[in-house]
């Protein structure tokens, strides 16, 4: 595919009419193979004129981390991706002095030192010659770039991908504002690293915890629920081209009633793409008992979700056999 | 920024959704940017940028779908308030003001409803003889200016702070004012003076402009209240109930309670769940600490360690749930239930004579079903203060520690019985504070069979604790200090 052709269409057309933007940008998710409603594009058509980071969340397994690789694809641009867990500091978001490197030079520069200071008379005179060398064992060259100030440095527009920021810290939310809101990092010992090219920020949510008003003030808040039916439909058609018309339509159908019920875990759109896969893997034709029990942890993941479907697979198939075009 | 949008902004403020002044900014940037033509993608974009939560995203919809079915074009004549009846869903009984007005001109032509077609006079519009009456009410009308009439009407209804209106009920009230505002009492008057002069078509001219326009205001009065009415009047709603005594909220109330106490509640743990402190023991993060000690040759001056401490208060509620403060007990619970949800760490205890733990209910069940539940399973009995202390000692004094608050909800009044001063003493001992809330006043401390008096000296605090604004400043100061 030629995404830089992608690329140069897009920044035409945002400067056009929005209404024609977006839909531009909705059908460029489709040939990249994401299938996304105006909601989404809306989003990223937003996050490009307002230079605003999108906080996208929603229940797992919708596509959320999907969607940055997606853009990075039709953007063709780079994606810098960041997994957030409990613990991650600074040093692994952010940048780290070159510890190693620093310990290194000094020890190899140690014999240099008599020259340097040659000439020198007595112990000021010595730190005044030290002094003109600057902080150079401070400075861009032992400045080990993380994720962050990866994208920031990046000579060219990346995506910047901060994945389950929920599982991260309170500290490192507050590391992460001064990045949302100006696109800059300041290091202490060299200063303020300012984005070269703004990156298009996605942050994943689970919402296994609220984020705090101030990052949520910084950015475009984009919900993503499941799909409905027609959605799920075109997603599969797009991800699992080969599996008949039926036989997609009958199998999106379940798993839409499966959502309906009390899960512990509801089916992910991709449980549906891997349970579409098996189906076609399986040469089924069409859903029958025998089957669907067979596949059906392949939706469900957890043994009391499934010991409580068993019954009701019979009555979910008969519905889902009703499904005509 | 235009104003439709600002209007739009403090609806959405008062549906709960907390836009600030940057997001205010930014929707203001999307506007400019898509523009009012396109709605559903207007929704969408502006969604994004206001809402930040699924509750707000709902609200968001709600009001979104209020507010533009009343303005379509807002951004061409804000000013004007020109309702377009094109997406005309709404079902208000009121009609609208550009309509209304409308038949100003249209009542010179003598069709007029509501004047009882009692409008004779021919062309009114360049008529010379209402001219230089001394009301300029009357001179506006006579003139027959409708962006005029609009303009007066906007500006008397800001002077009598439309805006305010909370309830239905005001409608008339604040109708009057801005009629009167408008310069209605000269109008009145020149009225009378039209008819004891016999000037009978000019007198009916001028009631029948005078009724068009106050239907007009009656109108914009509406309007506003469908605004922000929904939104305020919740708020009012909620103001008031935070200051009402606890014993007279009304059963009904109960629900919107909930959702006040349970807001209060979060907001109360959030100032207050950041807290975290470095411990200095536990596994020793060697990297850090290596990093750290670069400078020192290595040598480790600073220490760095892994575990990190939640400092988060340890709570045991103990609720008197007997006949004398049942009233209360009901919020008192409902308070327990919301900050059982929040905070991690509340055991609650219900007693009226014999005492016991109802934290697993209260984690079980919706607090609709677990609160009358905890007041069957243990009220109705006498208060046995002595009794239930015994209880409390017996089921968790030994996990009393210094780190633990313990409230007790109760009136003190012990039905004669020994109140077992003794063991609040232990607890206290134990305990990092004793709070004790009664929602009796003070001056009733030590009447009858109260026993506050002696029971206050053993306690940390010992407050009077009878609306939920007062409940809340005790629970601010108890996780402020813990």
């Amino acid at each position: 595919m030629n995404n830089n052709k992608n690329w140069n269409c897009y920044v035409t057309l945002i400067d056009k009419d929005p209404a024609a933007a977006i839909e531009e940008i909705r059908a460029g998710f489709e040939t990249a193979g994401y299938i996304c409603d105006r909601h989404i594009a809306t989003s990223i058509y937003l996050s490009q004129k307002l230079d605003k980071p999108i906080l996208v969340e929603g229940p797992p397994g919708v596509g959320k981390t999907e969607l940055a690789k997606a853009s990075s694809e039709i953007f063709a641009s780079p994606l810098i991706r960041l997994q957030c867990y409990e613990g991650l500091d600074e040093s692994k978001a952010l940048y780290e002095w070159k510890y190693g490197k620093q310990l290194l030079y000094t020890q190899i520069l140690k014999e240099k030192l008599g020259d340097l200071l040659e000439g020198a008379v007595g112990l000021e005179a010595s730190m005044d010659k030290l002094h003109e060398f600057g902080d150079s064992f401070y400075s861009e060259k032992f400045l080990e770039a993380r994720p962050l100030l990866q994208a920031l440095k990046s000579e060219e527009k990346t995506v910047l991908l901060i994945d389950e920021i929920d599982k991260a810290d309170h500290e490192f939310e507050a590391y992460l504002l001064e990045i949302l809101s100006d696109y800059q990092i300041s290091v202490p010992e060299i200063g303020t690293i300012r984005a070269k090219n703004k990156p298009l920020v996605f942050l994943t949510s689970n919402n296994s915890r609220e984020m705090s008003d101030a990052l949520k003030r910084r950015c475009l808040h984009l919900y993503i629920p499941f799909p409905d039916t027609a959605l799920e439909r075109r997603i599969i058609q797009k991800r699992v081209p080969e599996i008949e018309e039926d036989l997609r339509n009958q199998l999106v159908s379940f798993v839409q009633q499966l959502r309906a019920q009390d899960l512990k875990k509801l089916p992910a759109v991709s449980e549906t793409i891997d349970w579409a896969r098996t189906l076609l893997l399986l040469h089924a034709e069409k859903l029958d008992v025998d089957l669907v029990r067979n596949t059906l942890n392949i939706l469900l993941k957890f043994e009391d979700d499934i010991d409580n479907m068993n019954s009701d697979v019979p009555k979910f198939i008969a519905e889902a056999l009703k499904e005509r075009v | 920024m235009d104003k439709a949008l600002a209007e739009f902004v403090e609806m959405l403020r008062y549906s709960d959704v907390p836009v600030t002044i940057k997001e205010t900014v930014d929707a203001a940037n999307t506007v400019r940017l898509i523009g009012y033509q396109d709605r559903g993608l207007l929704k969408i974009a502006l969604s994004q940028v206001m809402a930040k939560t699924i509750e707000e995203h709902e609200a968001f919809d709600r009001c979104f779908d209020e507010f533009f079915s009343y303005r379509i074009n807002p951004d061409f004549a804000p000013e004007e308030e020109i309702a377009d009846p094109e997406e005309d869903g709404n079902g208000e009984e009121n009609g609208n003001e550009a309509d209304v007005l409308d038949r100003l001109d249209q009542g010179s032509g003598g069709i007029n409803p509501t004047s009882g077609g009692g409008q004779g006079g021919g062309g009114l519009s360049g008529s010379p003889s209402g001219s230089g009456s001394g009301s300029p009410l009357v001179d506006l009308l006579e003139r027959n200016d409708r962006t005029e009439i609009t303009m007066t009407m906007q500006s008397a209804a800001g002077a009598v702070e439309l805006q305010n209106i909370v309830l239905m009920t005001q409608r008339g009230l604040y109708s009057r004012r801005i009629m009167e505002q408008m310069g209605l009492n000269e109008a009145n008057k020149e009225l009378f003076r039209r008819e004891r002069e016999g000037d009978e078509t000019g007198a009916r001219r001028l009631s029948g402009r005078l009724d068009i326009l106050f239907e007009a205001v009656r109108d914009l009065v509406d309007r506003q209240l469908a605004f922000t009415a929904t939104g305020k009047s919740k708020q009012f709603r909620q103001d008031i109930l935070k200051n009402v005594r606890l014993s007279n909220v009304e059963q009904r109330d109960f629900k919107h309670m909930r959702e006040l106490v349970r807001r209060m509640a979060k907001r109360l743990t959030d100032l207050n769940s950041r807290v975290r402190k470095v411990k200095n023991r536990g596994h020793l993060d060697i990297r850090k600490t290596m990093r750290r000690n670069v400078a020192y040759d290595g040598v480790m001056f600073e220490t760095h360690w892994k575990q990190k401490q939640k400092d988060r208060p340890k709570v045991m509620a103990v609720c008197d749930v007997s006949g004398s403060v049942a009233q209360v007990a009901r919020f008192l619970l409902l308070f327990l239930y919301s900050l059982n949800e929040v905070l991690p760490k509340v055991r609650s205890f219900a007693f009226s004579g014999t005492l016991g733990e109802v934290t697993d209910n209260f984690n079980k069940m919706s607090p609709e079903d677990a609160i009358p539940l905890a007041i069957e399973k243990f009220g109705g009995r006498s208060t046995d203060y002595g009794r239930a202390m015994e209880d409390f000692k017996e089921l968790c004094l030994d996990e009393i520690d210094n780190r633990t608050t313990v409230i007790f909800l109760g009136d003190g009044r012990s039905n004669g019985a020994d109140p077992r001063i003794d063991i609040l003493k232990e607890v206290k001992q134990r305990a990092k504070r004793v709070i004790w809330l009664n929602p009796e006043r003070k001056s009733a401390w030590g009447s009858g069979d109260s026993e506050m008096l002696r029971i206050a000296p053993y306690c940390t605090t010992a407050e009077t604790c009878n609306t939920l604004g007062k409940l809340e400043l005790i629970i601010r100061d108890l996780l402020k200090s813990s």
